[in-house]
């Protein structure tokens, strides 16, 4: 609820140099008092993410962790749970149908789809979710190395 | 080198390193005042966090236990604080929430940063960091705000008047927390003469009392007066200044006065997003501490 209030409201503050990460370092202090399980499961994604070839992690510019593949971005994870990930917008209808993803927290008429962390089965979902944006960035490399 | 020794190492090395930029900081630049700035408590703890994640970097740490191992650093600078830098306590509840995000913040952006192993680009980052300082500590600084409350009390204003000038000692309890805790909070006020130009004096709950003289004296309408000597509070001792301080009562025609209190003060510690929200808040209940009390003894 902060968030999206954050979000709504004070988006404006995001332009200021930090800010993003800064309130992201505040959730993180929060979730390791009240949720520190959810940290186990962010470590879980990192790990597993940076096992795949060519991924690497950076902050993302409004906080968070951001995924990776060739330096351009997979997705990103607040540290509220929320994972973003960027598909087409067929791809993203699809997944909000089979009920994987829901559409994303800000941008609603875009690719971007987002998954709520709140279990172990939402790890493994996350972690699918990644897959198939890191199967989809392979392949259009691939493509555009060819043409 | 033995692992678990440079794990120790993270948290000696970037707290002996700061503590050795802000001294050698007061030493070198002296016309400062004694102002803190912005970067003291934004950029050298981010640049703790960087540091200490370098000295981590070779260890698979948690999020978890990056988190704890960055706010345990951040206690230890609040710890070194106390006792190198002469720091109150109440002062260093404030400035916490600070130093443990900064810290945190420093600690992830370094994570990253040393995954890259892009040298070039933490070189400059840490020196932008760097330079940021610099500036900021060579910069002028200086803020000054006003406070001001009001309230109604049941009485005319010639009833509340002998009660603005002085009064006798508070005994209701202390609501505000930061009284709770320990701050000093306003006990009693006494003067040496109804008369412009008179001293007054504000005492406070650990007997230290700030000193002050009328400098406007308007019967049942204004008393104004300036503060001529502060204490020396390890907990205001350089951080804030308070220069004024005045009641205005205004008649409302129906029995009731609404009486208003304003302080002025000047604030050495920077940002000023951070740190005046808590000069405020610190003044609003000085403020409302002393003029409940004037309302209680004005309606008996």
């Amino acid at each position: 609820m902060i968030f999206r209030f954050v979000v709504n409201y004070l988006g404006f503050l995001k332009s200021i140099p930090f800010f993003g990460l800064i309130y992201d370092s505040l959730i993180k202090i929060w979730l390791c008092i009240s949720n520190p399980q959810m940290l186990s499961w962010f470590d879980e994604i990192e790990e597993e993410v940076l096992n795949w070839d060519g991924t690497s992690i950076s902050l993302h510019r409004f906080g968070g962790t951001q995924f990776n593949y060739q330096r351009k971005e997979l997705g990103h994870l607040h540290s509220n749970g929320i994972l973003d990930i960027r598909f087409s917008v067929q791809i993203k209808k699809a997944l909000i149908a089979d009920g994987i993803a829901r559409e994303h927290h800000m941008f609603a008429k875009s690719g971007w789809v987002s998954l709520y962390i709140k279990n172990q089965t939402d790890v493994e979902n996350a972690l699918s979710l990644l897959s198939l944006a890191y199967s989809r960035r392979q392949k259009l490399q691939i493509i555009s190395i060819d043409k | 080198m033995n692992p678990s020794n440079k794990k120790i190492l993270g948290f000696i090395i970037p707290n002996l390193i700061i503590l050795s930029i802000i001294g050698n900081n007061k030493m070198l630049n002296p016309s400062s005042g004694g102002v803190l700035v912005f970067s003291e408590f934004v950029i050298l703890p981010m640049l703790m966090g960087i540091m200490s994640a370098w000295f981590w970097k070779d260890y698979k740490l948690t999020n978890k236990t990056l988190i704890w191992n960055s706010i345990l650093n951040g206690f230890i600078a609040i710890l070194l604080s106390y006792f190198f830098l002469g720091e109150g306590t109440i002062c260093l509840i404030i400035v916490s929430p600070l130093i443990f995000a900064f810290v945190v913040t420093g600690a992830f952006i370094g994570k990253v940063m040393f995954k890259r192993r892009d040298q070039k680009m933490n070189i400059s980052f840490v020196s932008l960091l760097l330079f940021i300082f610099i500036a900021d500590s060579v910069s002028d600084h200086h803020y000054e705000n006003m406070v001001s409350d009001e309230i109604v009390i049941k009485a005319t204003p010639d009833k509340i008047w002998k009660n603005v000038v002085a009064f006798e000692k508070i005994k209701q309890p202390n609501q505000y927390w930061l009284f709770k805790l320990g701050m000093p909070s306003p006990m009693q006020t006494t003067v040496t003469a109804n008369k412009l130009g008179a001293g007054r004096k504000c005492i406070f709950s650990n007997g230290y009392t700030f000193d002050e003289k009328i400098v406007a004296f308007e019967v049942n309408k204004n008393l104004t007066f300036d503060i001529v000597n502060q204490p020396q509070d390890p907990e205001i001792m350089g951080h804030i200044d308070i220069d004024k301080g005045q009641f205005i009562l205004k008649d409302n025609g129906d029995g009731t006065t609404t009486l208003i209190g304003n302080s002025w003060y000047k604030l050495h510690v920077f940002p000023i997003w951070y740190y005046d929200i808590w000069a405020e808040s610190i003044t609003r209940n000085v403020h409302l501490r002393v003029m409940d009390h004037i309302k209680l003894l004005s309606e008996k």
